[in-house]
């Protein structure tokens, strides 16, 4: 289990240790709690495993339906992550119909500036990943900087935000593959998360709005004690929505939300951001100011809540009760109208 | 939908540090006079320890998370770093004349298309620590276009500092010390030359700052005026050994 056998069993080669993705552990990682959640967790693992193979037999497709839905919120096997990622989105289909695109996408002419832009950020993408590392063979910083690169060029409206980067790097670390991960960027910037990115940054901007009307509906309390100190969501929500939940919650969590944002698209941020405040309610309750929100709303999203995957994913779709496409397309509606309007 | 702009500025500037420490003043010298909402005594540390907001502004890989990390943190470990996204923050308490001054930093995303998410806070913040990186002409070059940006959307009186951030850079350093003064001057703004890497002036600058809004905050009668400049040029240490 996440490379923890053999020579690792050592003493004193417990810190320093880095799990099945590359991230190392912080020092003051808790191995034993962790151990017994995943020791459970791999019982989960198993059985969904085997649920999948079944339903798969082999075949390098799905149709969407209600079972595949449910088995996509039970969480997606690791072996076929890559590639249930790139059929439910999209991905898999705009690659096939575009060969040799992505290639032509990296051999064509530059934008400088942009280049810029995403060297500056090059070594500061998972610096605490091993396969990011410079000295990492083969090192996936060249596989970043391609990806956002040919991402750049072809969505020019977008060109590189702050955020993509990190959002690249865990494509490229779940399908192992560039012009796969070059693809199913597409489909989240283009598609899924349409306007997040863009220098006006118009669909975050409404999203978060549209946050707020919904903690005011589901949690009135916090609403309440938000507006009373003028924090607004932005402040606390902009790294949750741009990062999709990276650097937020842990590795395993983040995955499994992201199985359900392929296939369900965006609301399931609303889910998640939804399900960690409600939660903590009577926590976030107990600030009484400014700072103390903020630090509140970095504290709710540590600990065994998060990190217990398969029961947050559980939480998600009961925790904040119903949630209809029909109400959030008409807060996306007045959110925006409201935006234009300030200006 | 979320309160207008207008409503939360009203609401924040209601609590601003002056108005809040005078209303403390007031009741200290006439506790008779009374105000149903407040509690009897105030203690004037606590008042400031919750109000102090700083901000850290300037381009894309300027090194203001290094910045910030060094002054809370005492550390810098290169290569540790990630690009910040949006807006983050972290506290940390000050002592300053054996007052307890508690900054809110909030640090900022430099690429241009998040100043539309960052600059609805400007207008909270006490003090802006403005960076460039003196081995990166452009971010330099840029300072004008952040001055513009803040003028128009910080409070008028906002403490302010140009920091040439990275000033241990030596080979690279394409910004001289005298050019940064020059602009500085010509703005009226205090400047030092600052340096995550090696902790120099780091602890410097948000001291000054603190020292500038406490004094602010606490006019007292027989106090001789904070002079921000004055004490920048005192107390500034240059890139070599002695004092500039």
């Amino acid at each position: 289990m996440e490379e923890r056998g053999g020579a690792g069993q050592e003493a004193g080669s417990w810190q320093y240790r880095v799990d099945s993705y590359g991230f190392e552990r912080p020092e003051d990682f808790d191995y034993v709690t962790y151990e017994e959640f995943f020791s459970r967790y791999l019982v989960i693992l198993t059985r969904r495993a085997i649920k999948w193979s079944k339903l798969l037999k082999g075949k390098n497709s799905i149709q969407k339906s209600l079972k595949v839905k449910r088995y996509i919120r039970k969480g997606i096997p690791n072996e076929h992550r890559a590639l249930i990622w790139m059929v439910v989105s999209g991905a898999q289909a705009n690659m096939e119909q575009n060969p040799g695109y992505y290639h032509k996408l990296l051999e064509g002419e530059k934008n400088y500036k942009l280049l810029e832009a995403i060297r500056t950020d090059m070594n500061r993408t998972f610096p605490d990943n091993i396969q990011f590392r410079k000295t990492a063979d083969p090192c996936l910083q060249q596989t970043l900087y391609n990806v956002l690169v040919a991402y750049g060029h072809h969505n020019k409206a977008v060109g590189y935000c702050q955020g993509m980067n990190f959002v690249a790097g865990y494509l490229i670390l779940i399908t192992k593959n560039e012009e796969e991960s070059f693809w199913l960027l597409d489909a989240l910037i283009g598609r899924i998360l349409p306007d997040f990115y863009s220098p006006e940054m118009m669909g975050l901007k409404m999203d978060q709005e549209v946050l707020g009307e919904l903690v005011k509906m589901k949690v009135p309390a916090v609403a309440e004690l938000m507006d009373r100190h003028g924090v607004m969501w932005t402040l606390v929500m902009s790294r949750w929505f741009i990062c999709l939940f990276i650097d937020i919650l842990p590795v395993e969590t983040v995955l499994r939300i992201w199985d359900c944002l392929f296939y369900e698209g965006s609301k399931i941020l609303f889910r998640v951001a939804l399900t960690l405040i409600k939660q903590h309610q009577a926590s976030i309750l107990e600030a009484t100011n400014f700072p103390d929100i903020c630090d509140k709303f970095k504290e709710i999203t540590k600990g065994m809540f998060v990190t217990e995957c398969h029961t947050f994913m559980e939480k998600i779709f009961t925790e904040p009760g119903s949630l209809s496409m029909a109400t959030i397309n008409k807060l996306r509606e007045t959110c925006r109208a409201k935006l234009l309007a300030q200006g | 939908m979320a309160p207008d702009r207008k409503q939360k500025k009203e609401l924040w500037a209601s609590q601003t540090v002056p108005a809040l420490v005078q209303r403390a003043l007031c009741k200290l010298c006439s506790p008779l006079k009374k105000e149903k909402t407040q509690p009897q005594q105030f203690c004037l540390s606590e008042i400031l320890a919750r109000l102090l907001a700083v901000m850290l502004v300037g381009d894309s890989g300027v090194g203001k998370t290094c910045l910030l990390v060094r002054f809370k943190d005492g550390a810098f470990l290169a290569g540790s770093f990630i690009s910040t996204v949006g807006i983050d923050f972290r506290n940390k308490v000050l002592n300053v004349d054996g007052v307890k001054v508690k900054l809110q930093i909030w640090d900022t995303a430099g690429q241009e298309r998040f100043r539309s998410v960052t600059h609805a806070y400007y207008r909270d913040a006490h003090a802006l620590l403005l960076l460039y990186d003196v081995a990166n002409k452009a971010s330099f070059d840029n300072i004008q276009a952040w001055l513009t940006e803040i003028h128009e959307y910080a409070q008028q009186d906002v403490v302010l500092m140009l920091l040439g951030n990275k000033a241990d850079s030596t080979q690279d350093r394409v910004v001289k010390r005298e050019d940064g003064e020059k602009l500085a001057k010509e703005y009226g703004v205090p400047f030092m030359e600052t340096s995550a890497k090696s902790g120099l002036n780091v602890d410097l600058a948000f001291m000054a700052i603190a020292k500038e809004l406490k004094h602010r905050s606490m006019k007292l009668p027989n106090e001789p005026k904070f002079k921000l400049h004055d004490y920048v040029k005192k107390e500034v240490r240059g890139t070599g050994c002695c004092k500039s």
